[in-house]
């Protein structure tokens, strides 16, 4: 009891370090990183739009303004909003379950959204419909889960982590049902929604990806320190005087509604809300008030050049983004494993 | 509908195969069955329509054999099925997933011939192929002699037209499109055309929309996600969002049902024609209504002579 009181006190002595100057810096930093991470992406592409010269005074043709404008830049804003979505739901739910290795997906949001999105591709809605069943049936999962993880009106986290693997493997089960009585046109398009892929969308669906990500960020933001305290477990954030009930329902929600824009939007993008959140507490330490502003804009950054790559790496053939993310992310991933060893385990 | 194909799976169906070694004919006369669509189509045309007695779920043309049973998609049929319905030779479009399962269907005393149509030059060899698998060599001679003169005929005619450029579009999203190596691209070269996307890495390949656009096409011709109720014909769709493209300011763009292209089989000359309409109609004269939709259905079966003359 003792040394979870000392673990405690140490949460709380950090919570209580003058952190404001950090703060701004490591935002100022990762802001301007983002920055230079759109312009880059934005200046390559399968196609040669002379993106400086423009500004040179040069002129572009109608379809270079048209790839730039209704294709390329787009996608690299809608890019960045994921990523960030992403970034923060790792860093919600790896503190929510106090383990390093969740990811937005472990919650089972995701098979929701997978399962509502497959649904609109074989009833043929077209456009805006996948997307929207996707979310709506994110949104179902989400309450199912949270309605069966809660016993006695607490949420315990043992239980909501077994309900989510079970809630994507029931869904996984499903889908699969659903590809093999798909016609071959279906089965292709299921196929190719769940691979993932950053979309061009039309400014609405931008701005509402961009706002949800900056609100929902700033939401986790506000329970920051509380996540701090209940690194040192339940009991020792209850000790502090956290609300852990009210704290685990809402990083539970905001995380899968993150999740949830996320998916319904692109796909499943692996590693993202796992690599970012990890070399980010490397970098910064512990403390969530800094990691979740940190998330956003890492995760943002990390995805823009990852779908940069997918874009230009194999020109004119575009790669899987989740292919990429893999590939940078996986082995990235196990690198840390190995540096830091048995002090990974949680 | 047989000509649904979608771009994964239809690469997945033709880019198959490899024969293998030559195999000696199977006994004259034994029941066949018949996976893909444009196998289908070859026997028929060979004249051993009444010796098919079971096809792949997606062959419902020609209407000699959509009602035929069904026994499976793609490159897997029910062994089961085909035990019981006394198949002795499997038609069907190899692949390294199936290969395991060609072996035990042998065993089982099914000789099973699986045709590459992923080429033009495969589709030809394809052809010739099922004429020595079904005892029927001349005819298989016949039909390509016949294939050939008319794919001639459209080479010639194009041969000295200025090429125009031309992208084959085979699924939207993502956007898919026939690359070097597919009997489209061949199709597109032959009637005076120049793929755009000759750089792509295989046969039906994923790209870069903006690539496409800023290679600007003369020609566009669109068989992908041509759901029933789609519009077809020369409109320009999709495509109209890029109003920049020559294809759409020349009213060059074509969506055109799958089963019209991508069914590479018998019907190829018809195919080097249709390209042609579509991409020198000056030479060719303008494409037809019939050259973008679906087959038309099957009539529905006659009634039998005793139902037919019952008194009411």
């Amino acid at each position: 009891m003792s040394e979870l009181r000392g673990k405690a006190r140490a949460a709380r002595e950090r919570a209580r370090s003058p952190l404001a100057l950090r703060l701004a810096l490591v935002t100022l930093g990762l802001a301007v990183a983002l920055g230079v991470a759109i312009a880059i992406a934005v200046s390559f592409g399968a196609a040669e739009v002379p993106l400086w010269r423009r500004l040179l005074g040069g002129v572009w043709s109608d379809a270079q303004r048209a790839i730039l404008l209704a294709l390329r830049l787009p996608r690299v804003l809608a890019a960045a909003a994921l990523g960030g979505l992403l970034g923060v739901a790792g860093v919600a739910f790896q503190a929510l379950l106090r383990n390093p290795l969740a990811d937005p997906y472990v919650l089972g949001v995701s098979g929701g959204a997978s399962l509502g999105g497959v649904i609109a591709l074989i009833a043929g809605v077209g456009g805006l419909g996948v997307p929207l069943a996707a979310f709506v049936g994110a949104l179902a999962s989400l309450v199912a889960i949270e309605r069966i993880a809660t016993s006695d009106g607490r949420l315990t986290v043992f239980t909501l982590l077994l309900t989510g693997a079970i809630f994507n493997a029931f869904s996984a089960a499903l889908i699969y049902f659903l590809q093999s009585v798909a016609s071959r046109e279906e089965l292709s398009a299921i196929v190719f929604y769940l691979m993932g892929r950053v979309p061009s969308p039309g400014l609405a669906t931008l701005a509402a990806l961009w706002a949800a990500g900056i609100a929902i960020t700033l939401a986790l933001f506000a329970s920051a320190r509380d996540f701090n305290a209940l690194t040192a477990g339940e009991e020792g954030a209850l000790q502090l005087g956290v609300d852990v009930e009210r704290l685990k329902r809402r990083t539970f929600v905001l995380g899968s509604l993150a999740t949830a824009l996320a998916v319904s939007a692109a796909g499943l993008i692996g590693f993202v809300g796992l690599v970012v959140p990890h070399l980010l507490r490397r970098l910064l330490g512990p403390d969530h008030r800094l990691l979740l502003p940190a998330a956003f804009l890492g995760g943002a950054s990390f995805l823009v050049l990852a779908d940069l790559a997918a874009r230009t790496l194999a020109a004119p053939t575009e790669l899987p983004v989740g292919v990429v993310t893999a590939l940078l992310g996986g082995p990235f991933f196990l690198l840390l494993l190995r540096r830091r060893g048995a002090s990974l385990g949680g | 509908m047989i000509g649904k194909l979608t771009a994964l799976l239809f690469g997945a169906a033709i880019l198959t195969l490899g024969c293998g070694a030559p195999r000696a004919p199977a006994p004259p006369g034994g029941r066949i069955a018949v996976m893909a669509p444009s196998a289908a189509e070859t026997l028929v045309e060979l004249g051993v329509a009444d010796r098919i007695v079971a096809v792949g779920d997606f062959v419902d043309w020609p209407p000699a054999l959509s009602r035929l049973p069904k026994i499976g998609a793609y490159d897997a049929p029910n062994p089961e099925r085909l035990v019981e319905l006394g198949v002795a030779l499997l038609f069907t479009t190899a692949s390294e997933a199936g290969r395991g399962e060609h072996a035990r269907l042998e065993q089982l005393g099914i000789q099973v011939v699986a045709l590459d149509t992923s080429t033009f030059a495969g589709t030809l060899a394809a052809i010739a192929e099922a004429g020595r698998q079904v005892g029927r060599e001349a005819a298989a001679s016949a039909l390509l002699a016949r294939i050939e003169a008319r794919v001639d005929a459209v080479r010639r005619r194009a041969a000295a037209a200025p090429r125009r450029r031309v992208l084959v579009a085979v699924g939207h999203d993502p956007l898919f499109v026939a690359g070097p190596g597919s009997h489209l691209d061949e199709l597109v070269t032959l009637a005076g055309g120049v793929n755009i996307a000759q750089d792509a890495r295989s046969p039906y390949q994923m790209v870069a929309l903006e690539a496409m656009l800023e290679r600007a096409p003369e020609v566009i011709v669109d068989s992908a996600d041509n759901r029933q109720g789609n519009p077809r014909g020369m409109t320009a769709g999709f495509w109209a969002r890029w109003p920049f493209l020559p294809a759409v300011v020349q009213g060059g763009v074509a969506h055109v049902d799958p089963w019209q292209l991508l069914v590479p089989g018998p019907r190829l000359a018809e195919m080097a024609e249709l390209m042609g309409r579509l991409i020198h109609p000056e030479l060719f004269g303008a494409p037809r209504a019939l050259d973008f939709t679906g087959h038309p259905e099957p009539a529905p079966p006659a009634l039998p002579a005793a139902a037919a003359a019952a008194p009411r």
